[in-house]
Protein backbone atom coordinates (compact mmCIF):
# COMPACT_ATOMS: atom_id res chain seq x y z
CA UNK A 1 0.00 0.00 0.00
CA UNK A 2 1.19 3.39 -1.15
CA UNK A 3 1.14 6.44 1.30
CA UNK A 4 2.16 9.84 0.17
CA UNK A 5 2.67 13.25 1.32
CA UNK A 6 2.41 15.39 -1.90
CA UNK A 7 3.77 18.65 -1.17
CA UNK A 8 4.39 21.85 -2.90
CA UNK A 9 8.26 20.82 -4.21
CA UNK A 10 8.62 17.17 -2.91
CA UNK A 11 6.55 14.71 -2.77
CA UNK A 12 7.37 11.47 0.03
CA UNK A 13 6.03 8.05 -0.87
CA UNK A 14 5.83 5.16 1.75
CA UNK A 15 5.37 2.00 0.78
CA UNK A 16 4.14 -0.25 3.53
CA UNK A 17 4.90 -3.69 1.94
CA UNK A 18 8.52 -2.99 2.07
CA UNK A 19 8.73 -0.07 4.70
CA UNK A 20 10.82 2.19 2.14
CA UNK A 21 10.68 5.99 1.63
CA UNK A 22 11.12 7.45 -1.89
CA UNK A 23 11.52 11.54 -2.33
CA UNK A 24 10.54 12.46 -5.77
CA UNK A 25 9.87 15.76 -7.14
CA UNK A 26 6.08 17.07 -6.96
CA UNK A 27 6.58 18.45 -10.73
CA UNK A 28 7.44 14.15 -11.66
CA UNK A 29 4.40 13.19 -9.63
CA UNK A 30 1.74 15.13 -11.11
CA UNK A 31 3.11 14.40 -14.26
CA UNK A 32 3.03 10.16 -13.53
CA UNK A 33 -0.29 9.16 -15.20
CA UNK A 34 -0.78 6.01 -12.80
CA UNK A 35 0.84 7.62 -9.74
CA UNK A 36 -2.13 6.63 -7.43
CA UNK A 37 -1.85 6.29 -3.61
CA UNK A 38 -3.99 4.92 -0.87
CA UNK A 39 -4.04 7.10 1.56
CA UNK A 40 -2.18 10.99 0.84
CA UNK A 41 -2.30 14.73 1.92
CA UNK A 42 -1.50 17.56 0.24
CA UNK A 43 -3.10 19.38 -2.19
CA UNK A 44 -2.29 17.97 -5.44
CA UNK A 45 -3.08 14.35 -3.95
CA UNK A 46 -6.60 15.60 -4.02
CA UNK A 47 -7.68 13.04 -7.21
CA UNK A 48 -4.73 10.71 -6.95
CA UNK A 49 -5.95 8.78 -3.63
CA UNK A 50 -8.28 6.30 -2.13
CA UNK A 51 -8.47 8.31 0.81
CA UNK A 52 -7.52 11.81 1.25
CA UNK A 53 -6.26 13.65 4.88
CA UNK A 54 -5.99 17.36 5.32
CA UNK A 55 -2.25 18.45 5.83
CA UNK A 56 -2.48 19.53 9.04
CA UNK A 57 -4.44 16.34 10.02
CA UNK A 58 -1.81 14.64 8.80
CA UNK A 59 1.12 16.96 10.84
CA UNK A 60 -1.18 16.72 14.29
CA UNK A 61 -1.33 12.84 14.00
CA UNK A 62 2.06 12.26 13.02
CA UNK A 63 2.96 14.66 15.68
CA UNK A 64 1.46 12.95 18.27
CA UNK A 65 2.91 9.67 17.06
CA UNK A 66 6.56 10.71 17.16
CA UNK A 67 6.40 13.46 20.00
CA UNK A 68 6.53 11.76 23.63
CA UNK A 69 4.75 14.34 25.35
CA UNK A 70 1.26 16.05 26.21
CA UNK A 71 2.23 19.47 25.38
CA UNK A 72 4.42 20.68 22.46
CA UNK A 73 4.82 23.05 19.59
CA UNK A 74 5.06 21.68 16.07
CA UNK A 75 5.68 23.56 12.17
CA UNK A 76 6.56 22.15 9.53
CA UNK A 77 8.34 24.31 7.23
CA UNK A 78 7.71 23.65 3.51
CA UNK A 79 8.34 25.27 -0.27
CA UNK A 80 5.48 27.84 0.04
CA UNK A 81 3.94 27.61 3.71
CA UNK A 82 4.36 26.95 7.31
CA UNK A 83 1.99 24.50 9.33
CA UNK A 84 1.69 24.81 12.86
CA UNK A 85 0.24 22.67 15.66
CA UNK A 86 0.36 23.32 19.18
CA UNK A 87 -0.90 20.65 21.46
CA UNK A 88 -1.46 21.87 25.36
CA UNK A 89 -2.04 18.61 28.11
CA UNK A 90 -3.16 16.53 25.04
CA UNK A 91 -5.66 19.17 23.84
CA UNK A 92 -5.71 21.11 20.62
CA UNK A 93 -3.85 24.38 21.03
CA UNK A 94 -3.05 26.46 18.45
CA UNK A 95 -3.62 25.53 14.51
CA UNK A 96 -2.52 27.75 11.85
CA UNK A 97 -1.40 27.76 8.78
CA UNK A 98 0.68 30.50 6.76
CA UNK A 99 0.24 30.69 3.06
CA UNK A 100 -0.32 34.25 2.05
CA UNK A 101 2.52 35.53 3.99
CA UNK A 102 5.04 33.06 4.42
CA UNK A 103 4.86 32.42 0.70
CA UNK A 104 7.50 30.92 -1.55
CA UNK A 105 9.81 31.63 1.36
CA UNK A 106 10.99 27.56 1.67
CA UNK A 107 11.60 27.64 -2.22
CA UNK A 108 13.19 30.52 -2.61
CA UNK A 109 16.38 28.87 -0.62
CA UNK A 110 16.37 26.50 -2.77
CA UNK A 111 16.46 28.35 -5.68
CA UNK A 112 18.89 30.76 -4.67
CA UNK A 113 20.80 27.69 -3.53
CA UNK A 114 20.97 26.58 -6.72
CA UNK A 115 21.41 29.49 -8.76
CA UNK A 116 24.40 30.65 -6.46
CA UNK A 117 25.43 26.73 -6.23
CA UNK A 118 25.62 27.06 -2.38
CA UNK A 119 26.63 23.91 -0.52
CA UNK A 120 24.31 23.86 2.45
CA UNK A 121 26.02 21.37 4.21
CA UNK A 122 28.89 23.53 4.43
CA UNK A 123 27.22 27.10 5.13
CA UNK A 124 27.23 28.41 8.52
CA UNK A 125 24.43 30.42 10.56
CA UNK A 126 24.15 34.22 10.67
CA UNK A 127 23.82 36.34 13.92
CA UNK A 128 22.52 39.21 10.93
CA UNK A 129 19.32 38.42 9.51
CA UNK A 130 17.07 40.47 6.71
CA UNK A 131 13.41 40.90 6.47
CA UNK A 132 11.68 38.22 4.69
CA UNK A 133 8.40 39.67 3.82
CA UNK A 134 7.90 36.99 1.09
CA UNK A 135 10.30 34.77 -0.49
CA UNK A 136 10.79 37.86 -3.32
CA UNK A 137 11.03 40.73 -1.35
CA UNK A 138 13.40 38.21 -0.12
CA UNK A 139 15.31 37.23 -2.85
CA UNK A 140 15.52 40.74 -3.70
CA UNK A 141 17.49 41.84 -0.90
CA UNK A 142 19.73 38.80 -1.42
CA UNK A 143 20.42 39.84 -4.26
CA UNK A 144 20.87 43.64 -3.05
CA UNK A 145 23.84 42.12 -0.46
CA UNK A 146 25.35 40.19 -3.23
CA UNK A 147 25.93 42.71 -6.17
CA UNK A 148 27.32 45.21 -2.96
CA UNK A 149 29.73 42.88 -2.54
CA UNK A 150 28.80 40.40 0.12
CA UNK A 151 29.29 36.66 -0.48
CA UNK A 152 26.41 34.95 -1.35
CA UNK A 153 26.29 32.20 1.26
CA UNK A 154 26.48 35.11 3.94
CA UNK A 155 23.28 36.43 2.10
CA UNK A 156 21.28 33.35 2.43
CA UNK A 157 22.59 33.06 5.55
CA UNK A 158 20.75 36.49 6.24
CA UNK A 159 17.37 35.18 4.46
CA UNK A 160 17.38 32.27 6.31
CA UNK A 161 17.95 33.74 9.62
CA UNK A 162 14.78 35.99 8.91
CA UNK A 163 12.72 33.02 7.91
CA UNK A 164 13.58 31.32 11.71
CA UNK A 165 12.63 34.51 12.74
CA UNK A 166 9.52 34.44 10.87
CA UNK A 167 8.66 30.88 12.14
CA UNK A 168 9.56 31.07 15.80
CA UNK A 169 7.23 34.22 16.15
CA UNK A 170 4.58 32.38 14.12
CA UNK A 171 4.70 29.63 16.54
CA UNK A 172 4.14 31.52 19.10
CA UNK A 173 7.81 31.66 20.43
CA UNK A 174 7.57 28.52 22.36
CA UNK A 175 11.09 27.33 24.26
CA UNK A 176 11.26 23.93 22.52
CA UNK A 177 10.33 23.72 19.38
CA UNK A 178 9.56 20.50 16.90
CA UNK A 179 10.54 20.80 13.02
CA UNK A 180 9.01 18.64 10.45
CA UNK A 181 9.96 18.76 7.09
CA UNK A 182 13.02 19.80 4.62
CA UNK A 183 14.60 21.84 6.89
CA UNK A 184 15.39 19.60 9.42
CA UNK A 185 17.89 18.74 6.78
CA UNK A 186 19.64 22.23 6.30
CA UNK A 187 21.87 22.76 9.55
CA UNK A 188 22.56 26.92 8.60
CA UNK A 189 18.16 26.73 9.51
CA UNK A 190 18.43 24.50 12.40
CA UNK A 191 21.77 26.16 14.10
CA UNK A 192 19.71 29.27 13.61
CA UNK A 193 16.77 28.64 15.13
CA UNK A 194 18.73 27.12 17.70
CA UNK A 195 19.76 30.88 18.78
CA UNK A 196 15.72 31.00 19.60
CA UNK A 197 15.07 27.86 20.62
CA UNK A 198 15.73 24.46 21.50
CA UNK A 199 14.90 22.58 18.45
CA UNK A 200 14.12 18.71 17.68
CA UNK A 201 14.15 17.81 14.03
CA UNK A 202 11.36 14.92 13.62
CA UNK A 203 12.63 14.90 9.70
CA UNK A 204 10.50 14.88 6.60
CA UNK A 205 7.97 11.91 7.13
CA UNK A 206 6.03 13.33 10.25
CA UNK A 207 2.91 13.60 7.67
CA UNK A 208 3.41 10.05 6.38
CA UNK A 209 3.27 8.89 9.81
CA UNK A 210 0.47 11.05 10.22
CA UNK A 211 -1.10 8.76 7.49
CA UNK A 212 -0.04 5.15 8.98
CA UNK A 213 -2.09 6.45 11.96
CA UNK A 214 -5.05 7.05 9.72
CA UNK A 215 -4.45 3.39 8.07
CA UNK A 216 -4.41 2.25 11.65
CA UNK A 217 -7.80 3.38 12.57
CA UNK B 1 -30.60 37.85 -3.22
CA UNK B 2 -34.09 36.09 -4.61
CA UNK B 3 -35.58 37.91 -7.02
CA UNK B 4 -38.37 36.29 -8.91
CA UNK B 5 -39.26 38.79 -11.57
CA UNK B 6 -38.40 41.94 -13.67
CA UNK B 7 -40.31 44.12 -11.66
CA UNK B 8 -38.66 47.06 -9.01
CA UNK B 9 -37.51 46.11 -6.02
CA UNK B 10 -36.25 47.58 -2.82
CA UNK B 11 -32.36 46.70 -1.63
CA UNK B 12 -31.61 46.84 1.79
CA UNK B 13 -28.04 45.76 3.65
CA UNK B 14 -26.88 45.33 7.21
CA UNK B 15 -30.21 44.74 9.77
CA UNK B 16 -32.01 47.88 8.85
CA UNK B 17 -34.79 49.01 11.67
CA UNK B 18 -37.96 47.36 10.96
CA UNK B 19 -39.92 50.68 11.60
CA UNK B 20 -37.54 51.84 8.57
CA UNK B 21 -37.87 48.90 6.42
CA UNK B 22 -41.95 49.37 6.78
CA UNK B 23 -41.35 53.13 5.94
CA UNK B 24 -39.47 51.80 2.78
CA UNK B 25 -42.36 49.90 1.86
CA UNK B 26 -45.17 52.02 2.51
CA UNK B 27 -43.23 55.02 -0.04
CA UNK B 28 -41.69 53.04 -2.61
CA UNK B 29 -44.73 50.21 -2.91
CA UNK B 30 -46.02 47.49 -0.39
CA UNK B 31 -45.81 44.60 -2.82
CA UNK B 32 -42.48 45.51 -3.65
CA UNK B 33 -39.78 42.56 -3.22
CA UNK B 34 -36.96 42.89 -0.35
CA UNK B 35 -33.51 41.98 -1.59
CA UNK B 36 -30.06 41.51 0.52
CA UNK B 37 -27.61 43.13 -1.46
CA UNK B 38 -25.23 41.93 1.10
CA UNK B 39 -25.15 38.76 -0.84
CA UNK B 40 -22.88 37.37 -3.34
CA UNK B 41 -25.10 36.33 -6.49
CA UNK B 42 -22.59 36.55 -9.36
CA UNK B 43 -23.15 40.45 -10.09
CA UNK B 44 -20.35 41.65 -12.44
CA UNK B 45 -17.43 43.22 -10.66
CA UNK B 46 -18.65 47.50 -10.67
CA UNK B 47 -14.90 48.06 -10.30
CA UNK B 48 -15.88 51.21 -8.03
CA UNK B 49 -14.18 50.14 -4.76
CA UNK B 50 -10.88 48.82 -4.73
CA UNK B 51 -9.64 45.67 -3.69
CA UNK B 52 -8.95 46.00 0.10
CA UNK B 53 -12.70 46.41 0.73
CA UNK B 54 -14.33 44.09 2.53
CA UNK B 55 -15.92 41.51 -0.17
CA UNK B 56 -19.29 42.29 1.57
CA UNK B 57 -19.45 45.71 0.58
CA UNK B 58 -18.42 45.21 -2.41
CA UNK B 59 -21.13 43.01 -2.86
CA UNK B 60 -23.73 45.83 -2.15
CA UNK B 61 -22.14 48.28 -4.82
CA UNK B 62 -21.94 45.13 -7.22
CA UNK B 63 -25.28 44.61 -6.84
CA UNK B 64 -26.97 47.68 -6.56
CA UNK B 65 -25.19 48.57 -9.85
CA UNK B 66 -25.97 45.79 -10.93
CA UNK B 67 -30.08 45.97 -10.78
CA UNK B 68 -29.67 49.61 -10.94
CA UNK B 69 -33.10 51.07 -12.46
CA UNK B 70 -34.81 48.05 -10.71
CA UNK B 71 -34.02 49.31 -7.42
CA UNK B 72 -36.45 51.29 -6.35
CA UNK B 73 -34.39 52.15 -3.07
CA UNK B 74 -32.17 51.00 -0.96
CA UNK B 75 -32.46 50.66 3.15
CA UNK B 76 -28.99 51.20 4.77
CA UNK B 77 -28.10 50.08 7.54
CA UNK B 78 -25.65 52.84 8.41
CA UNK B 79 -25.44 52.45 12.10
CA UNK B 80 -23.52 50.41 14.78
CA UNK B 81 -25.53 47.69 13.65
CA UNK B 82 -23.21 47.15 10.52
CA UNK B 83 -20.22 49.28 10.06
CA UNK B 84 -18.36 52.35 8.98
CA UNK B 85 -18.28 50.74 5.70
CA UNK B 86 -21.80 50.31 5.23
CA UNK B 87 -22.34 53.99 6.66
CA UNK B 88 -20.22 55.04 3.77
CA UNK B 89 -21.53 53.08 1.04
CA UNK B 90 -24.64 54.05 1.79
CA UNK B 91 -22.76 57.22 0.69
CA UNK B 92 -21.66 56.46 -2.31
CA UNK B 93 -24.92 55.22 -3.64
CA UNK B 94 -26.47 58.04 -2.70
CA UNK B 95 -23.09 59.81 -4.96
CA UNK B 96 -24.36 57.45 -7.68
CA UNK B 97 -27.96 58.41 -7.73
CA UNK B 98 -29.53 55.63 -5.99
CA UNK B 99 -32.24 56.31 -3.60
CA UNK B 100 -31.21 55.85 0.21
CA UNK B 101 -32.82 55.84 3.29
CA UNK B 102 -30.36 55.34 6.33
CA UNK B 103 -31.63 53.12 9.22
CA UNK B 104 -30.16 53.13 12.69
CA UNK B 105 -31.27 50.59 15.01
CA UNK B 106 -32.07 52.12 18.06
CA UNK B 107 -31.51 50.16 21.53
CA UNK B 108 -35.29 50.82 22.28
CA UNK B 109 -36.10 48.95 19.59
CA UNK B 110 -33.63 46.14 20.61
CA UNK B 111 -35.97 42.55 20.79
CA UNK B 112 -35.69 39.80 22.52
CA UNK B 113 -36.12 36.33 20.27
CA UNK B 114 -35.60 33.49 20.49
CA UNK B 115 -32.88 31.95 19.38
CA UNK B 116 -34.15 29.55 17.57
CA UNK B 117 -31.87 28.37 15.06
CA UNK B 118 -28.73 29.64 16.83
CA UNK B 119 -29.12 26.92 19.14
CA UNK B 120 -30.63 24.37 16.64
CA UNK B 121 -29.45 21.28 14.85
CA UNK B 122 -29.32 21.49 11.15
CA UNK B 123 -26.44 22.42 8.57
CA UNK B 124 -24.80 25.89 9.47
CA UNK B 125 -25.58 27.08 5.82
CA UNK B 126 -29.30 26.56 6.24
CA UNK B 127 -29.73 27.87 9.81
CA UNK B 128 -27.82 30.72 9.08
CA UNK B 129 -29.82 31.82 5.73
CA UNK B 130 -32.84 31.48 8.00
CA UNK B 131 -31.36 33.99 10.66
CA UNK B 132 -31.22 36.50 7.73
CA UNK B 133 -34.04 35.64 6.15
CA UNK B 134 -35.50 36.82 9.50
CA UNK B 135 -34.79 40.40 8.90
CA UNK B 136 -37.58 41.02 5.99
CA UNK B 137 -39.96 37.82 8.31
CA UNK B 138 -39.67 38.18 11.21
CA UNK B 139 -42.56 35.30 11.83
CA UNK B 140 -41.91 33.51 14.81
CA UNK B 141 -41.02 29.99 13.43
CA UNK B 142 -41.73 28.54 16.79
CA UNK B 143 -39.54 25.72 18.56
CA UNK B 144 -40.47 22.80 16.25
CA UNK B 145 -38.80 24.53 13.29
CA UNK B 146 -35.49 23.12 14.70
CA UNK B 147 -34.41 20.61 17.18
CA UNK B 148 -32.45 22.31 19.94
CA UNK B 149 -29.08 20.79 21.01
CA UNK B 150 -26.24 20.62 23.26
CA UNK B 151 -23.09 22.51 20.80
CA UNK B 152 -20.05 20.25 20.05
CA UNK B 153 -18.63 23.79 18.35
CA UNK B 154 -19.85 27.17 17.87
CA UNK B 155 -19.51 29.45 14.80
CA UNK B 156 -19.11 33.06 15.56
CA UNK B 157 -19.41 35.95 13.07
CA UNK B 158 -21.24 37.19 10.16
CA UNK B 159 -22.69 35.22 7.18
CA UNK B 160 -19.40 34.36 5.33
CA UNK B 161 -19.19 35.61 1.87
CA UNK B 162 -18.45 31.91 0.87
CA UNK B 163 -20.73 29.58 2.48
CA UNK B 164 -18.55 27.13 1.96
CA UNK B 165 -16.44 27.50 4.93
CA UNK B 166 -20.27 26.65 6.76
CA UNK B 167 -20.09 23.49 5.31
CA UNK B 168 -17.00 22.10 6.99
CA UNK B 169 -18.97 22.32 10.80
CA UNK B 170 -20.85 19.64 12.08
CA UNK B 171 -24.79 20.04 12.68
CA UNK B 172 -24.49 20.59 16.35
CA UNK B 173 -22.62 23.79 15.69
CA UNK B 174 -24.20 26.59 17.34
CA UNK B 175 -24.32 30.07 16.49
CA UNK B 176 -22.44 33.39 18.04
CA UNK B 177 -21.82 36.62 17.07
CA UNK B 178 -23.55 39.45 14.87
CA UNK B 179 -25.71 36.79 13.19
CA UNK B 180 -27.04 35.59 16.72
CA UNK B 181 -27.72 39.15 17.54
CA UNK B 182 -29.40 39.47 14.24
CA UNK B 183 -31.53 36.00 15.26
CA UNK B 184 -32.68 38.16 18.78
CA UNK B 185 -33.22 41.28 17.08
CA UNK B 186 -30.49 43.20 19.11
CA UNK B 187 -27.72 43.89 15.82
CA UNK B 188 -25.23 46.34 17.55
CA UNK B 189 -25.39 45.07 20.75
CA UNK B 190 -21.74 44.33 21.41
CA UNK B 191 -22.01 42.39 24.83
CA UNK B 192 -24.14 39.96 22.98
CA UNK B 193 -22.05 40.08 20.31
CA UNK B 194 -19.03 38.99 22.45
CA UNK B 195 -20.80 36.38 24.33
CA UNK B 196 -19.37 32.38 23.34
CA UNK B 197 -20.13 29.50 25.35
CA UNK B 198 -16.77 29.00 28.05
CA UNK B 199 -15.24 25.65 26.71
CA UNK B 200 -16.71 25.48 23.09
CA UNK B 201 -14.32 24.89 20.52
CA UNK B 202 -15.60 27.97 18.43
CA UNK B 203 -14.28 29.48 15.32
CA UNK B 204 -14.01 32.83 14.71
CA UNK B 205 -14.64 34.46 11.52
CA UNK B 206 -14.14 37.64 10.22
CA UNK B 207 -14.20 38.84 6.37
CA UNK B 208 -10.85 40.32 5.95
CA UNK B 209 -10.97 44.18 5.68
CA UNK B 210 -14.01 44.29 8.08
CA UNK B 211 -13.46 45.98 11.43
CA UNK B 212 -14.71 42.97 13.10
CA UNK B 213 -11.16 41.19 12.68
CA UNK B 214 -10.19 43.00 15.69
CA UNK B 215 -12.74 41.20 17.50
CA UNK B 216 -12.31 37.90 16.01
CA UNK B 217 -9.04 37.40 16.94
CA UNK B 218 -9.21 39.15 20.39
CA UNK B 219 -11.87 36.92 21.12
CA UNK B 220 -10.33 33.66 19.40
CA UNK B 221 -7.47 34.22 21.92
CA UNK B 222 -9.54 34.66 25.31
CA UNK B 223 -11.73 31.56 24.34
CA UNK B 224 -8.93 29.25 22.75
CA UNK B 225 -10.51 29.25 19.61
CA UNK B 226 -9.60 29.54 16.14
CA UNK B 227 -9.32 32.67 14.18
CA UNK B 228 -10.19 33.01 10.46
CA UNK B 229 -10.42 35.84 7.93
CA UNK B 230 -11.22 35.19 4.17
CA UNK B 231 -11.56 37.68 1.44
CA UNK B 232 -13.73 36.46 -1.58
CA UNK B 233 -13.54 32.71 -1.77
CA UNK B 234 -12.63 30.34 0.63
CA UNK B 235 -9.26 28.47 -0.28
CA UNK B 236 -8.00 24.93 1.05
CA UNK B 237 -5.80 26.25 3.82
CA UNK B 238 -8.65 27.73 5.39
CA UNK B 239 -11.04 24.80 4.78
CA UNK B 240 -8.31 23.11 6.24
CA UNK B 241 -7.69 24.34 9.01
CA UNK B 242 -11.43 24.90 10.18
CA UNK B 243 -11.82 21.18 9.23
CA UNK B 244 -8.47 20.22 11.80
CA UNK B 245 -9.58 22.11 14.62
CA UNK B 246 -13.27 20.84 14.54
CA UNK B 247 -11.77 17.33 14.17
CA UNK B 248 -9.17 17.84 16.48
CA UNK B 249 -10.73 19.70 19.36
S1 LIG C 1 -18.14 42.15 7.02
FE1 LIG C 1 -17.53 43.81 8.39
S2 LIG C 1 -16.84 45.48 7.06
FE2 LIG C 1 -17.99 44.03 5.83
S3 LIG C 1 -20.06 44.82 5.80
FE3 LIG C 1 -19.97 43.34 7.46
S4 LIG C 1 -19.44 44.51 9.27
FE4 LIG C 1 -19.01 45.82 7.49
Amino acid sequence: MLLADCGSTWTKIYDTENDTLRIIQTSEMVECNNCHFAIATGHSARSRCNLFRNELLALASGARAMVDSSSFTVVDVGGRDIKLISIENGRIGKIDWNLACGSTTGATIELLGRYYGIDFSEMEPSDEWINVTCGVFGMEKVLEFVSTGGLPSEGLARFIHGLVRNVHNFAGRPRRLYLSGGFCENSCFVGTMEKYCEVIPLGRAVLVEGLKAVQDE
Amino acid sequence: MKISNNEKVIGYFGFPSRRILGEARKRYGERLELVDLDVAVGAPDSGLLNTTTCRIIANVIDNAVYLSGRLAAVVADVGESKCDRGRHAAFLLREMGFEVMESRFPRDEFENRDLIYSTGRGPLPDRINAIMDTVVDPTDPGREAVTSCEPTHGFWGVPPNDFRILEVFPETTHIFGWTRCVEAGRPGDLEMECYVEEGLPTVFFAQSFCAKQDLAHHLAGRNNGLYVDCHRSVNHSILSKVEAFIKLS
